[in-house]
């Protein structure tokens, strides 16, 4: 792995902010913290990160799906991997299709459900980063 | 046939004392819909309808009803079924299953149809309870992920500030493990009030002191969120007629909220949530949670009772309007909200001053 890779953590939580940067950091990577979308933007074309972990419930039912459609359509920063995570399960009956919706778009191998396995978590980020 | 015939054909079968006690409503009526007999458990509960019109009798309608089963069964001599919500002769509302058959005459015309109704209401309530069950289990399973989450990461911040020996870090951690701790006692709390079913106990007390003593027990909760938290409750309020225990249920709940909105919106300076009790109109009065947080788009305005909807994963959410909503219909009140985007929301219970 790329040692002190940047990744950007995107979450309107900021204990989960903490905690995630905690881990991240922990295990060597360079973290950068955004609580919301416009902020996330910003800051993802400013430093140009290595991989995003995204949450896909802020704000808004879609602010997230609405950032990584931004950074598709984005030439300089489509190419920048994203891992989405939610704490939506697909137990919610009207969410039951949202989720679907975003397994497909986030491919399901790269998203995450909270609570998230951090281990699991590290070997996707290791992999995505060395791949 | 004539109303008194039907009558004696019956009763000169002896079937009068079993038709009169059967636990349905039973009536026969004619091809105009005129009731031409109607059974001791149909007048009881809509009056004594023979020679009136069926849907007057049942609606204080003017109208047949739009899938009238009787008219069906004239039509074709078939068994047909319906589902009608009616009016009871004491103004209460239930739910009928209602089943029309045939009465031929000797030359094969239908010459009358019987109309059994049985009531419904109990199962239709049933049902509901059902669907909220699986409603609440479905949030439940969602909010709890959401506090396993903080538990585990403010966990793992103690574990590494214990390697380190860094005090800093480790009161960070415990700080978020306990944010978390007082999340899922939130949660358990509604767990019961949503799965108990407990008679109100109605209790004459002051608005203004409940307002008081909710906005008390979050004050250092919102301290340490930064959040001015105030009370604003119009002294003139005379006693009310609430379950006290039930709308701080109700209240906390709405101050929770609040204060989560408040915290997911990072674009004020400073925030504020206030609790108010007011007179609403003559007969009314309202309690009203106001905050300037991240405020709701339309999408989440319309589904927050509805259906879950998470603003954010902090748990106790989804369920916490449940249970508000819950215990303003146990009360007979209404509930409004008020929002805009980015500006903030309020939450504004009506209830009768008596």
């Amino acid at each position: 792995m790329e040692q002190g890779a940047k990744i950007i953590i995107i979450d309107d939580n900021t204990d989960y902010l903490f905690t995630m940067e905690t881990f991240l950091k922990r295990n060597g990577f360079e973290t950068l913290t955004a609580e919301d979308g416009k902020k996330a933007m910003e800051l993802i074309q400013k430093e140009r990160p290595d991989l995003i972990l995204m949450d896909i419930m802020m704000e808004g039912l879609f602010s997230g799906f609405q950032l990584s459609k931004k950074l598709q359509s984005d030439p300089d920063l489509k190419n920048i991997p994203v891992i989405g995570i939610s704490g939506i399960g697909p137990e919610l009956g009207i969410q039951k299709d949202k989720h679907l919706l975003l397994r497909k778009y986030f491919d399901s191998d790269n998203f995450f459900e909270k609570p998230v396995d951090k281990n699991k978590l590290l070997a996707k980020m290791k992999e995505i980063l060395e791949g | 046939m004539t109303k008194s015939e039907y009558s004696s054909n019956l009763l000169d079968l002896g079937y009068r004392y079993l038709i009169d006690t059967l636990p349905c409503y039973l009536s026969i009526q004619d091809s105009s819909l005129h009731i031409l007999f109607a059974n001791q458990t149909f007048r009881n509960d809509f009056g004594n309808g023979t020679g009136k019109l069926c849907h007057m009798v049942y609606k204080g309608s003017p109208d047949r009803c739009p899938s009238c089963p009787v008219q069906k069964t004239f039509k074709d001599k078939k068994v047909h079924i319906s589902e009608e919500t009616v009016q009871l002769y004491n103004g209460s509302m239930a739910q009928m299953i209602v089943h029309s058959a045939p009465i031929m005459d000797i030359t094969g015309n239908v010459s009358a149809v019987v109309e059994m109704s049985t009531n419904i209401t109990k199962v239709m309530e049933m049902q509901k309870e059902l669907t909220l069950l699986g409603k609440t289990m479905a949030i439940l399973s969602h909010d709890i992920k959401n506090i396993l989450e903080g538990l585990q990461g403010g966990a793992y911040v103690v574990d590494e500030a214990i390697k380190d020996g860094d005090m800093k870090l480790a009161r960070k951690g415990w700080d978020i493990t306990k944010r978390n701790i007082t999340e899922i006692s939130t949660v358990v709390q509604n767990i019961l009030y949503s799965s108990k079913k407990r008679a109100l106990e109605y209790q004459k007390v002051a608005p203004d002191e409940i307002v008081r003593e909710a906005v008390a027990l979050f004050q250092d909760k919102a301290k340490n969120m930064d959040i001015a938290l105030r009370a604003q409750a119009n002294r003139a309020l005379p006693l009310v007629n609430i379950d006290p225990y039930s709308i701080h249920r109700m209240l906390n709940n709405l101050i929770w909220n609040a204060l989560q909105a408040c915290k997911n919106d990072n674009e004020k300076g400073s925030h504020t949530v206030v609790v108010r009790a007011d007179f609403y109109d003559r007969l009314h009065f309202m309690f009203e949670v106001e905050d300037n947080g991240i405020g709701m788009d339309e999408e989440t305005r319309n589904n927050i009772f509805k259906e879950f909807f998470s603003t954010k994963g902090h748990g106790g959410t989804g369920l916490g309007l449940i249970v508000v909503e819950k215990i303003v219909q146990e009360h007979e009140g209404k509930i409004e909200v008020l929002t805009t985007p980015g500006k903030g929301s309020t939450f504004r219970v009506i209830l009768k001053i008596n």
